[in-house]
């Protein structure tokens, strides 16, 4: 496994892949929050959640985790391993 | 980036009202070594730090800071629930109501509002993480205070789970400091030779 996951180009593709899914769940969260009724709505969202869970699933299996809970090597601790978020190399 | 959980770190459930109370406990809010300072000065830390052991720990201890945030305006909220203008005339509640009424808002037990200097990045590996060390002792000190000044079991378990964070939190800065230390010598010398060396390791894992 690269320890600088993000320099891998299929890493980068699922991290682009994650964000845009994560950004269109919070724009659905935001209007759900105001509109909880919405059935067209609730669909969208657990389209997009399932999506997302996919990707990170992928993500966390070949570049390294996403949140704390998504450590997947059982021989390393791959967390603190940079880059990290606010690194140039990183984005 | 965060995502916000909706559960408390730990549970907090007190049956009755307290305003006096809060008044103190709101310190641990919006005081000079509360949580709201505590998790902005490592989060801010966060970016100049070189090693990413240190980043790990600032990030997690940071992040978990937010969730305290939350238990501590819980307690607040709880302790200030269903008053009675009776409950809150002539007691040293008083003051915060008139300007907040029951609104959760960070100040300190002595009426100074929440001050951004107590973040404390000074943007050097030695020095922020002695300030850690100091702000964990400064806080557990704070919870020692509380603890001193009510014998609501309801209002003293939170406040003895959150005191003892603040002793596993010096733990872990401390013992994340004394690894790197021992891994690299030079990183304990706070000459600025040094210092530029080290921000060239960035990255580097040791």
């Amino acid at each position: 496994m690269d320890k600088h996951n993000n320099c891998n180009t299929g890493c980068n593709a699922l991290m682009r892949r994650i964000r845009a899914l994560d950004f269109a769940i919070q724009e659905t969260v935001l209007y759900l929050d105001a509109y909880p009724d919405c059935a067209e709505a609730l669909e969208h969202y657990h389209k997009l959640v399932c999506e997302r869970n996919t990707a990170v699933a992928e993500y966390e299996q070949q570049c390294g985790p996403v949140t704390i809970f998504g450590n997947t090597s059982t021989s390393k601790w791959q967390w603190i391993n940079g880059p990290w978020p606010w690194h140039y190399d990183a984005n | 980036m965060w995502i916000y959980e909706k559960k408390l770190q730990y549970p907090v459930k007190i049956k009755n009202c307290n305003p006096a109370l809060a008044n103190v406990i709101i310190s641990q809010l919006g005081g000079p070594d509360g949580e709201l300072g505590a998790s902005m000065r490592y989060l801010n830390q966060r970016y100049s730090m070189p090693y990413d052991e240190v980043v790990g720990i600032l990030t997690d201890v940071g992040s978990e800071e937010l969730a305290h945030l939350e238990m501590v305006a819980a307690i607040i909220h709880q302790l200030t629930r269903n008053l009675s203008e009776e409950d809150i005339k002539g007691t040293p509640f008083a003051a915060y109501f008139v300007d907040h009424t029951t609104g959760v808002y960070p100040i300190a037990a002595s009426g100074v509002p929440f001050d951004a200097k107590i973040f404390a990045v000074k943007g050097d590996i030695i020095a922020d993480l002695h300030e850690d060390l100091a702000a964990e002792q400064k806080a557990r000190v704070t919870y020692d205070n509380i603890l001193r000044l009510t014998d609501d079991p309801d209002v003293r378990e939170p406040i003895k789970f959150l005191r003892a964070r603040e002793i596993a939190h010096y733990q872990r800065f401390g013992e994340t400091k004394r690894e790197l230390s021992s891994k690299s010598p030079n990183a304990e010398s706070p000459h600025p030779r040094n210092h530029k060396r080290i921000n060239k390791l960035s990255n580097v894992r040791m």
